[in-house]
């Protein structure tokens, strides 16, 4: 079955998503990093009412200073550091930006609320969602494909192992990388940021390397 | 505008697009993802080379700011892990969430993988590789 679409529709449409993202949010965005929050929701929800406090904080005086006189105002406080990685959904480097830039940025600078990581995740199964029925192609079943069954294992047990092993290495290595896919494959990548651009040829080559693997040797 | 309903908003759309995307692409199957990564069929990884490409013009030409990274102790061993387990689940964080939206239930397996994955990396970071911010989150 090939009704994908042709090369150059799927390069259109990951450049639009990822564009029409930095241009409405001024962030880029990452699969792993919104799983990573998501997954961690208590913490990150401490995290986000501090930050929350900080900005209130910071507008407060940022509002005293500008009605008190200039020069003597109080420097406004950066937020709450938040270790989201470089690409994922984060805007990390807060700290770099000249005290004026980062008080007036203060929101943009903290990094995309919990609740519209929530969103991007299960509007993703939304959208898959909709695009295997409308192609035809949604079908429930309880195994991976033929092309898995071939390739990897057509026995069920070790199906269910090689996913989850395969995704504990997807989990684990991504957070470790700092993205995935999308964080560095797209939005770090057309940034030409060089820890992007490593971490995806590391992860694309060793892909490559492992589906060799698989495909010609096990 | 970039108020946090208006990045919420922005999440929901960038999400519909690129789970209805990446499904018509064919990264949920197994076979055309193997079939990229063993170079037999060029058409997905010329949609991701061809994306990257269009963004970075785009990027440049829209003058997008870049954020501030650094090539740290946990990038190459992290990316080799995933490139692993990319190649043996069909995985990447997003392509499960793709593929359980498809039917493929056994997917759930590999969602649960990846949420143990990402868990035990804050844990394991926090704990003993103690990878500066950037890791794990941790």
């Amino acid at each position: 079955m090939n009704d994908y679409w042709p090369w150059w529709a799927g390069a259109a449409g990951l450049a639009l998503v990822t564009i029409n993202y930095a241009i409405a949010t001024d962030r880029s965005f990452g699969v792993s990093g919104a799983w990573d929050r998501v997954l961690h929701w208590r913490t990150e929800r401490r995290v986000e009412r501090a930050n929350a406090q900080i900005t209130d904080d910071a507008v407060l005086l940022e509002a005293l200073a500008a009605a008190t006189a200039g020069p003597l105002g109080a420097p406004p406080l950066a937020p709450a550091s938040h270790p989201a990685a470089p690409g994922d959904g984060g805007t990390p480097g807060a700290d770099r930006l000249p005290p004026a830039e980062a008080s007036s940025s203060m929101a943009r600078l903290l990094p995309a609320p919990l609740v519209s990581q929530v969103g991007l995740l299960l509007s993703i199964l939304v959208g898959g969602w909709v695009a295997a029925v409308t192609s035809g192609r949604f079908q429930l079943r309880l195994d991976m494909g033929e092309g898995f069954r071939q390739i990897v294992t057509d026995k069920p047990t070790e199906m269910i192992a090689a996913l989850f092993v395969g995704g504990v290495l997807v989990g684990f290595g991504t957070r470790l990388a700092g993205g995935c896919s999308s964080g560095h494959g797209l939005n770090g990548c057309g940034r030409l940021q060089p820890v992007s651009i490593v971490a995806t040829a590391v992860f694309f080559g060793t892909a490559v390397l492992v589906s060799f693997l698989l495909w010609k040797v096990i | 505008m970039r108020t946090r309903g208006s990045i919420l908003i922005a999440n929901i759309i960038t999400g519909l697009a690129l789970g209805y995307t990446v499904a018509n692409i064919g990264f949920g199957d197994y076979a055309e993802l193997n079939r990229m990564f063993t170079f037999q069929d060029l058409r997905m990884f010329l949609s991701f080379a061809g994306a990257v490409a269009i963004i970075v013009v785009a990027f440049a030409v829209l003058r997008v700011r870049r954020v501030p990274g650094r090539i740290h102790a946990g990038v190459v061993p992290g990316a080799v892990l995933f490139g692993t387990g990319w190649a043996i689940s069909g995985g990447c964080p997003a392509i499960p969430i793709v593929q359980v939206a498809s039917g493929y239930l056994p997917a759930l397996v590999t969602l649960a993988g990846i949420a143990v994955g990402i868990r035990l990396c804050r844990w394991a970071n926090t704990r003993y590789l103690r990878i500066d911010s950037g890791s794990c989150a941790g």
